[in-house]
């Protein structure tokens, strides 16, 4: 392993720790806002109690309430622990009240030690898509529009470009004198998306997983913008998910149920990987084109592809540092 | 029993005899570590182990092989390397049957990686059913479709035939040119006689599909259970369905 | 109180008016009901209702609210001469240029909230129980510049009429200094603006520092050339004198920012033409359509066009002094720019994606009709603001709280319409005396 690569995850985990808060200001805020909030989340509740327009029955009544107090909530990271396990006990039971489904939503923290890496093998992967259907499955994606957070580009032999790419192709794969590059978010080290977030709804976690805060982001799609790999996806109408489908292993950062009018994004199936298991779409290729594993890990395959394979990352010019490698045999 | 019969009767004894193949059979003199996840049907082996019902119904695997449950079988050194800074790994067991290549939960929902099985092709299994001897059974006792189904690409391609790979005394099992025989577990042992860059990069990390999760317990598919070993290259199929360019698709 | 009495006052001159105004307000709450319809329609349906995409994310919203900075922006032309340079020209129509300031960040702002998704979240930009992300984010910085451009302009004039309305003159020292944090924050606020989409490296039709400048130079072009045809409208309909110079300055202001506006064009086409890169193909999708896609292409070569012709005409001195000539290519003008700067900008900086997909917008009726509602209320909000801040100005409208009671007036339109000709040369004898009693035409 040579010095500059290690230095790069140094690096790595430095600019992590810089968009950490100092404590001293998490602790300012948070008992100044705490009670201004418990006053606003009596207030609200006892409205919506109290409202003539509130439902007749009483489970509907108790879902207006709780979707009032969410409304209403603090940023993810800010709140205490107490307040991030009320929130759960609420996201549950309103998806319970909804959908009938029983969710389980964890708040797993990034393990320690650990900073998530991808490759992406280019002359492994056959463009049989089955990482987008896991994909799909795997995090509650929108059925209604269909929304995909991987592509799968059918590239011709001898181009490396993507503005000569197809990433519609519907015919037996893999075709003849083409190979396949997938895309879905990089987790860059450097993301032009957190910076512009004009709420702070958006944020690097330690691990290098870029994560949303569903119930703070306003909807602006300054962050669709900044994104050199359109990785990001707008929920422009309320996501559907058969019941039967919903995936109940869920993560608050992650795979949880999305509202509409808020970004929504690939985390590395944060629900799965923070529990030492493969994401959906490494786990689903049926060709081994996509290898996984902690940057951190001197032992990892991906440590080992990263120093045996000649790789390089797209758009590299732009600074961004993805944290998504391709290579090839 | 009619024929068709038989060849089903073949496909359910399949997975005993591979258990049978990884515990039973010694070679060289390593005795493989077998690791079997607390799910899996693991008939008693033995010389009637053919004969044995086993129980595993499709649906049984199907429903989730959860992390940590899945057959294993332990790598063997290739080249000395037995993966990254010599870490030790596992193989994963060939399919026990024909809808069980690994079916992983993903949601909700049972997704069949589209691994290929290679058992419904097995039909003339287990080897020894006809070469029982040294020699081969005469022509005039032959059945007349024998290994018809078993295409010769990849022997025609490498100049090779059934026996550059197949062992000799015993086809059940695969012959290194080294005279070491080795389970059908172990092909990737035979593959890197030849591959060894490929096997080299897939003990390491660079090729072929890890299970099992990237942390803890590094479990990878062998080379057999992607590549048909006599037609190794993948066949071309229909993809997942493709993404919608249409802002009427997702708009109105 | 005079408070009470500023209010009351300016309740009566918004609300009272001659058939055409009433008609002229009905229109505009008409066309804002609409719109308040197709929002209620895209608050409950989401914005799927609009034709943007996870391709272009953003449409005419945005388009809107880009080229309103601009206008906002442009006000500051005329303050700027008038109180630092004490160029006393403009005097008269720096409050109507601090109206249309006002009128164009609200625009601005509306744009803003109907384009976002989670309008219920959007406290979480307020200090203190929100998370401001200052100074990371461009847009936190234009949510504080527009804001406080806002006020500003609110402030200023609010505090000008006051004292004019209660007798006082307006005191220099209280107000002059705000006058010039104001001329640098109109600045700021299309740079600003512009920043928030050249500082994406993501797309590269945006990632260019010719954008601030360009921003600024279209700005006042369009700016200016707005002033004229409002002072134009104002001087033929009401009784508020507004000198020929006045004109005459803001011609030569928008007839310079235009040029310069078409050499910053021209510069920019050539750097995106001349070596065609991947950077360029943005551009290339405006201006010519790739693979049969090119819905933008007719907007985008009017819109040159109709800018060179426009430009063309105020560049001719004879032309330029002819009102008609004038008035023509400052609409002209005007509507050029709002394509060029509207959808010639925004729009295509989504097409292709960032990888290479070609997904074509055009907007829906949704979006269409809340667009119009907030141009309509722009228009609502300007013509009330020019309708209060008249008759203070002319010095019809008095506190009733002073011992000499006021002269109740309300500023009629004109019954029979003049020529811009005869306008132009009997404005003379129309221009009030300051300190006379006021001229009160029929």
């Amino acid at each position: 392993m040579s010095t500059e690569r290690e230095l790069q995850f140094e690096d790595l985990l430095r600019n992590v720790a810089a968009q950490e808060m100092p404590p001293d200001r998490r602790v300012d805020r948070r008992t100044a806002l705490r009670v201004l909030f418990g006053g606003l989340a009596a207030g609200t509740q006892a409205a919506a109690a109290c409202s003539p327009l509130s439902a007749a029955t009483e489970e509907e009544r108790e879902r207006k309430q709780l979707e009032w107090r969410e409304l209403i909530k603090r940023h993810y990271r800010l709140m205490t622990d107490e307040e991030r396990a009320d929130t759960i006990e609420r996201l549950e039971r309103l998806a319970k009240l909804r959908t009938g489904v029983d969710v389980t939503i964890q708040t797993t923290p990034a393990q320690p030690g650990v900073q998530f890496g991808y490759a992406f093998n280019i002359s492994r992967c056959k463009g049989f898509r089955s990482c987008v259907e896991a994909c799909i499955n795997e995090n509650n994606l929108d059925r209604a529009s269909d929304t995909q957070y991987i592509r799968i580009f059918e590239m011709e032999d001898g181009v490396m470009d993507l503005d000569h790419a197809d990433a519609t192709f519907q015919h037996d794969v893999p075709a003849e004198g083409h190979f396949y590059l997938g895309t879905q978010c990089f987790q860059c080290a450097n993301p032009p998306c957190v910076k512009v977030c004009p709420v702070g709804a958006t944020w690097q976690e330690p691990d290098g997983i870029t994560v949303v805060d569903y119930d703070w982001c306003i909807g602006c799609r300054y962050c669709m913008a900044a994104c050199p790999y359109w990785a990001r996806r707008f929920n422009w109408r309320a996501p559907e998910v058969p019941t039967e489908e919903v995936n109940p292993n869920q993560h608050y950062l992650g795979n949880r149920a999305r509202k509409k009018g808020v970004v929504e994004k690939c985390t590395f199936c944060v629900h799965r990987t923070r529990e030492g298991r493969l994401p959906a779409c490494a786990e689903a290729c049926p060709t081994g084109a996509r290898v996984f594993g902690n940057l951190l890990d001197p032992d990892s395959e991906i440590r080992w592809v990263l120093a045996n394979k000649r790789v390089f990352r797209l758009k590299e010019d732009l600074q961004t540092e993805p944290r998504f490698w391709y290579f090839s045999d | 029993m009619t024929a068709h019969a038989a060849h089903r009767m073949w496909i359910r004894v399949l997975p005993a005899l591979l258990a049978l193949a990884a515990t039973g059979c010694t070679f060289a003199d390593e005795e493989p570590a077998v690791h079997v996840g607390a799910d899996a049907a693991v008939p008693t082996a033995g010389p009637d182990a053919a004969s044995a019902d086993v129980q595993v119904t499709v649906s049984d695997v199907r429903s989730s092989i959860e992390p940590g449950t899945l057959p294993t079988v332990a790598a063997l050194p290739v080249h000395g390397r037995r993966g990254p800074d010599g870490l030790p790994f596992e193989v994963a067991q060939r399919t026990r049957d024909a809808g069980a290549a690994p079916a992983r939960k993903f949601g909700a929902r049972t997704l069949t990686i589209g691994m290929r099985t290679r058992a419904p092709d097995l039909t003339q299994y287990p080897c020894t059913a006809c070469h029982n001897r040294a020699a081969v059974v005469r022509d005039a006792d032959r059945p007349a479709d024998a290994h018809r189904d078993i295409p010769t690409v990849h022997p025609s391609a490498a100049g090779g035939g059934c026996r550059t790979c197949h062992a000799r005394a015993d086809v059940g099992m695969l012959g290194l040119q080294d005279g070491d025989r080795v389970t059908m577990d172990h092909a990737y042992r035979l593959c890197a006689q030849c591959h060894f860059r490929q096997v080299d990069e897939w003990a390491a990390g660079g090729h072929g599909k890890r299970l099992d999760g990237w942390q803890g317990r590094r479990v990878v598919m062998g080379c057999t259970d992607c590549h048909d070993p006599h037609a190794p290259a993948l066949q071309p199929r229909v993809p997942f369905r493709a993404p919608s360019l249409e802002p009427a698709g997702r708009n109105r | 109180m005079h408070l009470t009495a500023f209010a009351r006052s300016a309740l009566d001159s918004a609300t009272s008016g001659g058939r055409r105004y009433h008609l002229w307000m009905g229109g505009l709450t008409l066309v804002m009901l609409f719109g308040a319809y197709a929002w209620s329609v895209q608050l409950r349906e989401g914005l799927g209702v609009t034709g943007m995409t996870d391709h272009v994310s953003w449409g005419l919203y945005i388009s809107n609210f880009t080229f309103l900075v601009g206008l906002a922006a442009a006000a500051m032309m005329l303050v700027l001469p008038a109180y630092i340079l004490h160029d006393v020209d403009f005097g008269r129509a720096v409050l109507l240029a601090e109206a249309v300031a006002v009128a164009a960040l609200l625009m601005c702002l509306s744009f803003v909230i109907v384009d976002v998704g989670n309008p219920l979240g959007t406290w979480h930009l307020l200090p203190i129980i929100g998370t401001l992300n200052f100074p990371s984010s461009l847009l936190a910085w234009d949510v504080i510049v527009l804001n406080g451009y806002l006020a500003i302009n609110l402030a200023i004039p609010f505090y000008i009429l006051y004292s004019r309305f209660t007798g006082r003159s307006p005191a220099k020292q209280k107000y002059l200094p705000w006058m010039y944090i104001a001329v640098m924050w109109a600045v700021s606020i299309h740079m600003v603006t512009a920043f928030l989409l050249a500082g994406l490296p993501a797309r590269p039709y945006w990632n260019t520092a010719l954008l601030g400048p360009r921003f600024l130079a279209s700005a006042f072009t369009a700016g200016p050339a707005f002033m004229i045809l409002m002072l134009w409208l104002i001087r033929r309909e009401t009784e508020f004198p507004i000198e020929d110079a006045v004109f005459a300055k803001l011609a030569l202001i928008t007839t310079v920012a235009a040029q310069v506006n078409l050499v910053m064009l021209v510069s920019e086409i050539f750097y995106k033409f001349y070596w065609p890169t991947h950077h360029g193909i943005n551009a290339r999708y405006l201006f010519f359509g790739i693979d049969g896609h090119r819905s933008l292409v007719p907007w985008v070569w009017s819109a040159v066009l109709l800018n060179v012709a426009a430009t063309a005409v105020l560049a001719i001195h004879p032309l330029r002094r002819n009102p008609r000539w004038l008035m023509i290519a400052c609409a002209v003008l005007f509507v050029s720019i709002w394509v060029e700067k509207g959808l010639g900008l925004v729009i295509p900086g989504f097409i292709p994606s960032p990888l290479g997909e070609i997904v074509e917008y055009s907007p829906t009726w949704v979006e269409i009709a809340v667009t119009a509602g907030i141009w309509a209320f722009g228009l609502f909000a300007l013509t009330v603001l020019v309708r209060v801040a008249l008759p203070i100005e002319m010095g019809h409208a008095r506190s009733t709280e002073l011992e000499e009671p006021p002269v109740r007036a309300v500023v009629r339109p004109l019954a029979g319409r003049l020529s811009v000709q005869e306008l132009t040369r009997t404005r003379a004898v129309r221009t009030p005396r300051r300190d006379g009693p006021p001229v009160r035409i029929r």
